[in-house]
């Protein structure tokens, strides 16, 4: 009972996932995604994203008909791609529902499919030019924000501790010549520390050539 | 045996005060016994977050609510969450909650407990029992310390007070008294402690002629309870009987404008210099001008301040209230009544002394500096420590009181042992007829909401914080282990030793 609470309450688990195409460049990206490990769990992600573009379509295609059908206008193109039994059908389908009750349910599947539901954060180093911090939107629709930042503005970087709603969480955070505050690294999911630390020294290392396995420690 | 310590108050550095250089004087004495220490207090404007002092303390400013003189607003439960999250991040082990009127403090001790954690309180200041203010004040504090292991307090009149007040056993507080930083209040001939030590010590005192001026100097903040309008009463009368004797008057508050009056009233401008607020750093600037120390106030629990001033080599004039008459030796202080007539006649009795030359104000540096030490106060308050958390034994602890096993009056009033729900209970219930079952509904919501927390932010979501890298302290080690085998009073002798020995390390 207890265990199960727990589990229930718990925020999604986080992986760290490290890239490193050349030896000058390095990518982290921590992500909530669910990685499906199982045969059985493959299947039934890529089924779910089937089902996701056919609703979608579906929602799409039933708002566009009942639009047509209600100016009075002809509805070539669906005849033209589903035939014109299933034409006639839709149109039927659609005269009889009033606005008030599909629009609302479209959109509303519209926005369901469009959503991610998972955050991913990525923070890109490339020695000698700088770093790229990145935040995936929420939906698959816009695109995720991005900030670059010279390495020669980059004044330092450290993991820090600070207050966050009820309790006290890690940052790992880059100090930006000319800015007042920093910038923090993972702003939305914020890692635990274990991850934090390994982003510090491939950071480190990428930037400046520092750091490594050994030696220098977080100031935590 | 190093222990993870949390110091907890509302009143800590921006802030000046005497609470809060001793919360960070004793920790970071005991930083440098091998302890790990962090203090909780509340976020002032411009200090938030996170921060580290020297010698890596660990200050944790909560965003908390203020309401009125640095005091946040009582939220019994609020503090609950954060306050759990960073005691298991940071691994705590005991829970040392400081000053009296701060809630903060009361919140965690009660907290602490239910999480089964060790605490100590110590206690700052004198209170009354008449007025409505006190009372209340008083109940709390009952409730609080209905369920803490063990209670310090900075003077044997402080001691009696919160024994009253809390209705305690006296047994489970002790009395451990402030201390100063005898380095930053240095007489103003004093060049170095080593050689002046020997060249001074025999040598004539300095005589004052009878046509030299005398300086007093006063420092306090300008309140009722630090005897302000005694001292606007006496002023004038000690001016008009001695010629050739000045005033310096540090410090500000609501009294200033009265001192100011009275000033302009007896036209005593050149007589009298008002200094305004000065920083605690200027302290010792300000002693070294005069030759008197004079210290009206009404109610005083320990008095720092009078130990500074004769650390600075001022003869002492000061009121026989609460737990002055402890602080300094006989020859150090001149005491008087707190009523006008006796605090004139006393500061004539103390520059007739000086004017005679019997007074051997030049030695009194190095006599604090024998008296008072952090790192004598830190020993003291590692054996409560040692005490509470059961590595000396009950007995030992104790000194023989209570001992015969089964009951004693410890165990069965503080119930050190015991962090069970129900034995909780009956200890709060006992704080009177209809607060023990007030108390009593408290102590269960908090421990409700304890069970809601294991399972809604489990221990195991929380990352540890790392320790400050620690320097080797192999042989300061050994010292701890005989320093505990030997009684307070060979440890003391100890840690004199010990200075010495570090000082010549250094230099």
């Amino acid at each position: 009972m207890l265990s199960l609470l727990q589990r229930l309450t718990s925020p999604p688990s986080q992986t760290l996932t490290t890239l490193q195409p050349t030896p000058s460049t390095i990518s982290f990206t921590v992500s909530t995604r669910p990685v499906p490990k199982t045969l059985l769990a493959l299947f039934t992600y890529y089924l779910s994203i089937l089902v996701r573009i056919l609703a979608g379509t579906l929602a799409l295609i039933t708002l566009w008909a009942k639009w047509r059908a209600s100016s009075g206008k002809h509805t070539v193109l669906l005849s033209m791609f589903l035939g014109r039994v299933a034409e006639a059908w839709i149109v039927k389908l659609v005269e009889t529902l009033p606005w008030r009750y599909l629009a609302p349910v479209a959109l509303t599947v519209i926005w369901r499919v469009g959503r991610r539901g998972y955050t991913e954060e990525s923070l890109l180093i490339i020695r000698s030019l700088g770093l790229q911090t990145s935040t995936s939107s929420s939906t698959y629709l816009t695109t995720s924000s991005t900030r670059f930042i010279p390495t020669t503005s980059i004044q330092d970087i450290f993991i820090h501790e600070a207050f966050k709603g009820f309790e006290v969480r890690f940052y790992l955070s880059i100090v930006v010549k000319g800015e007042g505050d920093v910038v923090v690294v993972f702003p939305s999911l914020l890692p635990r520390r274990e991850i934090l630390e390994e982003v510090w020294r491939g950071a480190r290392a990428g930037l400046w050539e520092v750091g490594g396995s050994g030696g220098a420690r977080g100031k935590t | 045996m190093p222990y993870n310590i949390a110091m907890i108050s509302d009143n800590f550095f921006p802030q000046p005060g005497g609470v809060e250089s001793h919360m960070y004087q004793l920790s970071s004495k005991l930083i440098d016994r091998g302890h790990k220490v962090i203090i909780i207090t509340h976020a002032y404007s411009g200090r938030t977050g996170v921060r580290y002092l020297t010698n890596g303390l660990k200050v944790y400013h909560v965003p908390f609510f203020v309401i009125y003189r640095e005091t946040t607003f009582p939220t019994v439960f609020s503090f609950f969450p954060i306050f759990r999250n960073i005691v298991i991040r940071e691994q705590i082990e005991i829970v040392h909650g400081h000053a009296s009127l701060s809630s903060l403090c009361h919140e965690a001790i009660l907290h602490a407990r239910t999480m089964g954690l060790r605490t100590v309180f110590t206690d700052h200041s004198l209170f009354g029992f008449a007025d409505a203010a006190s009372i209340l004040t008083n109940k709390l504090l009952k409730f609080t310390l209905s369920d803490v292991d063990h209670v310090i307090c900075v003077s044997h009149t402080c001691k009696e007070n919160t024994v009253l007040r809390a209705s305690l056993d006296p047994l489970m507080v002790s009395v451990i008294p402030n201390a100063v930083v005898a380095e930053n209040f240095r007489p103003l001939s004093h060049t170095s402690s080593h050689s002046s030590h020997h060249r001074d010590a025999p040598g004539p005192p300095p005589r004052l002629g009878p046509h030299d001026t005398i300086t007093i100097v006063v420092i306090s903040r300008l309140f009722y309870n630090k005897g302000t309008d005694l001292l606007i009463a006496a002023l004038p009368r000690i001016l008009a009987c001695n010629p050739n004797v000045r005033f310096i008057i540090a410090g500000t508050g609501p009294k200033a404008i009265d001192l100011e009056q009275m000033i302009e009233r007896n036209v005593l401008q050149d007589r009298v210099t008002l200094l305004g607020p000065v920083r605690h750093e200027e302290v010792r600037d300000v002693m070294v001008r005069g030759h008197i120390y004079l210290h009206p106030s009404l109610t005083e629990a320990f008095g720092t301040v009078i130990v500074e001033a004769a650390s600075c080599g001022l003869y002492v004039v000061c009121t026989r209230v609460g737990g002055i008459p402890e602080v300094l030796p006989r020859h150090m202080t001149e005491f008087a009544k707190p009523e006008e007539d006796d605090i004139v006649a006393a500061t004539g009795r103390a520059i007739a002394a000086l004017r005679a030359g019997k007074v051997r104000t030049e030695l009194f540096h190095n006599q604090v500096k024998q008296m008072y030490s952090w790192t004598d106060v830190a020993q003291r308050t590692e054996r409560v420590y040692d005490g509470i958390s059961g590595v000396l034994s009950h007995d030992e602890f104790y000194q023989g009181a209570g001992a015969g096993g089964g009951w004693s009056a410890t165990r069965g009033r503080a119930g050190v042992q015991s962090f069970a729900l129900i034995e909780r209970l009956k200890r709060y219930y006992g704080c009177g007829i209809w607060a023990g079952k007030l108390f009593c509904l408290c102590v269960i919501v908090d421990y409700l909401l304890f069970v809601c927390l294991e399972i809604f932010a489990p221990r195991s979501r929380i990352d540890l914080a790392r320790n400050w890298p620690k320097k080797d302290f192999k042989d300061a080690k050994d010292k701890e282990v005989d320093g505990t085998k030997e009684g307070p009073v060979i440890g003391r002798k100890r840690s004199a030793r010990h200075r010495r020995e570090k000082r010549e390390d250094s230099s």
